[in-house]
């Protein structure tokens, strides 16, 4: 196990680290250039010059990446371009939102799966199976930023029950903070069930297919028993593991949710950083939430090889 | 493999044919939208701006007196063009890379399929949005940055359907009389690996025209006054008080079409592979 959890880490640490190369360089050969950006399109070439010296924009990429390593390290994201703000404690400001968002839609996405997803097994190739898997495939077709604005409409616009957009947090006034949140995550969390749907169902399938579930059927065991005590612990492994990369996908779709929502998270940080050419910005945002994601599949990874010892003991082999 | 033998078999087919009819609407408007669209999708007229569906203007007009219908079918020809163009260069540097993985094996798998999933690990709007800052806000690198993000998938599907056509027998045979690896890779091997491919294109297809319409709905893909369905619902977004039809019409359209692509994709695995579904 030690030897799975070490094998596993410094895969983690090498692809983070080839992620952060990736992205230092993409987002680096960036045609707009930085200084016109911040100084303003009237800059002069010797103010753009000196702008560009004085934020070591001139030194080959190289010597750029290895600085921007070493005071990344040290927990140093610089300051922005735009403003002089430091990025860092900007970008721990706004994980919480972030955070928050994600997980109230996956919590949605599951709450629709799970029973839908197993309901559908239950009554394979019945009405209700149809009609779940029709609907799991109208949801996926759904864009979320779509979901999003006809949401606005009618609870915003319409019912004026819910506030177009902002942020308060929890700890300030919590009824604010999920009537803020609601909105931005119905439209991820219901587009996400969709997969989500399909997973529960294929692994409950699977897994009422099984031997000993046929065998319970014929001790009489009801139902229920089946579904619950027999059926649906074992079908969450796979299930889990589509799932935690769900979360990481929506940890990553926030851009367009942040911005349709005014939401101050990561998504809406990377955006400002893109439409200003603020580098630093952009990259801090960009390697928080790639952080983010494969910190997630790491973890997947270790639980799923808990919980099935099978997997171990393949990979060892 | 087709339902030849008991005569056409509605059942089985059904998603197709749906899905198939859906994207048909939809390219149909594509390719002939200056025939089907009722006016130009430019055509300014300020004294009709944000006026409601009518005879005149069936899907109502614009906050610049634009047919809303014309600019939606118009915007089909975008979203037609990234996406077919987008899961070409997915499909094919996705298929070059997995059939190559899979063929040599060892060093050049490893060092190819390591870059795959360092792709993979970026969550996809947020790799085509910094690609997008990377290459420029147009249409075509709209095409480019959405074709990155699926060489990945396509790799990896790519390589798994090469490995097993590799330990077919037909394939020993091809070395054993001398074929040259490209010719048994281009000749033998591609050849059998494209029915899971096509039904990932299909499914890719849809995938496309989301994030066109995400990356242009942020203002980094299609530029107005050029209409595509991302733009033409940010814009719609500023008057939902006043013209909702202006957020519901580009969003149904995005709708119908990655519906219909889905459908196909889901169709044509059930067609292909019927044990896939469960």
């Amino acid at each position: 196990m030690i030897r799975l959890v070490l094998t596993r880490l410094s895969g983690f640490v090498l692809t983070l680290f080839a992620a952060s190369v990736v992205l230092f360089v993409t987002i680096n050969v960036l045609p707009g250039s930085a200084a016109k950006s911040a100084l303003g399109i009237h800059a002069t070439a010797q103010a753009i010059q000196r702008f560009e010296a004085q934020h070591g924009l001139d030194r080959p990429l190289l010597v750029q990446y290895a600085e921007w390593l070493g005071r990344i390290l040290q927990g140093d994201f610089g300051t922005s371009f735009q403003n002089g703000v430091a990025v860092g404690p900007e970008l721990l400001k706004r994980l919480p939102v972030t955070l928050e968002l994600a997980t109230f839609a996956f919590i949605i996405a599951n709450l629709i799966a799970i029973p839908l997803g197993a309901w559908a097994a239950r009554r394979h190739q019945k009405g209700a199976d149809r009609s779940i898997t029709f609907l799991a495939t109208i949801l996926g077709a759904i864009p979320n930023f779509w979901l999003a604005t006809l949401l606005v409409l009618v609870f915003t616009l319409t019912l004026r029950w819910l506030p177009p957009g902002g942020f308060t947090p929890f700890t300030v006034n919590p009824v604010m903070n999920l009537k803020q949140m609601i909105m931005p995550a119905l439209s991820l969390g219901i587009v996400s069930s969709a997969l989500l749907i399909r997973i529960m169902r294929a692994s409950m399938l699977e897994v009422l297919s099984t031997d000993y579930v046929r065998t319970a059927e014929a001790k009489g065991a009801n139902s229920r028993t089946i579904v619950f005590r027999h059926s649906m612990r074992n079908a969450f492994i796979p299930y889990l593991n589509v799932a935690a990369v769900e979360f990481g996908f929506l940890f990553g779709s926030v851009v367009v949710i942040e911005d349709i929502f005014l939401l101050p998270g990561v998504g809406s940080f990377v955006l400002v950083g893109i439409i200003n050419r603020d580098y630093p910005v952009l990259l801090a945002g960009a390697l928080a939430i790639t952080l983010f994601v494969l910190t997630l599949n790491l973890l997947v990874d270790l639980i799923a090889s808990l919980l099935d010892p099978r997997q171990v003991k393949a990979r060892n082999s | 493999m087709m339902a030849a033998t008991a005569g056409f078999d509605f059942h089985r087919w059904r998603l197709v044919l749906l899905g198939g009819l859906l994207v048909g609407i939809v390219l149909f408007a594509a390719i002939f939208a200056p025939w089907v669209a009722p006016y130009s999708p430019f055509d300014l007229d300020v004294t009709k701006m944000l006026q409601g569906p009518s005879a005149a203007h069936w899907l109502g007009t614009d906050e610049l007196g634009r047919d809303v219908l014309s600019r939606a079918i118009y915007a089909a020809r975008v979203s037609m063009q990234v996406a077919l163009l987008a899961v070409t260069v997915g499909l094919v540097g996705g298929t070059l890379i997995g059939m190559t993985a899979a063929y040599f094996g060892g060093l050049v798998e490893q060092a190819l399929m390591r870059a795959v999933d360092l792709l993979f690990s970026f969550p996809a709007i947020l790799l085509a949005v910094v690609l997008m800052a990377s290459l420029g806000t147009s249409v075509l690198n709209a095409m480019i940055a959405i074709g990155i993000v699926f060489i990945p998938g396509f790799s990896r599907l790519a390589r798994a359907s090469t490995q097993a056509v590799l330990r077919q027998q037909y394939i020993e045979a091809a070395r054993s009389i001398g074929m040259s690896d490209v010719r048994i890779i281009f000749r033998e091997i591609l050849p059998n690996i494209m029915a899971p491919l096509i039904v990932e294109a299909a499914v890719a297809f849809a995938y496309a025209v989301l994030l066109e319409s995400a990356l242009s709905f942020l203002g980094l893909g299609a530029q107005p006054p050029d209409p595509s369905w991302g733009n033409m619902l940010s814009t719609g977004r500023g008057f939902m008080a006043q013209a909702p039809w202006l957020s519901i019409v580009p969003g149904m359209a995005m709708f119908i079409c990655v519906l219909g692509f889905n459908l196909l994709g889901d169709g044509l695995r059930d067609v292909t592979d019927p044990h896939m579904r469960e």
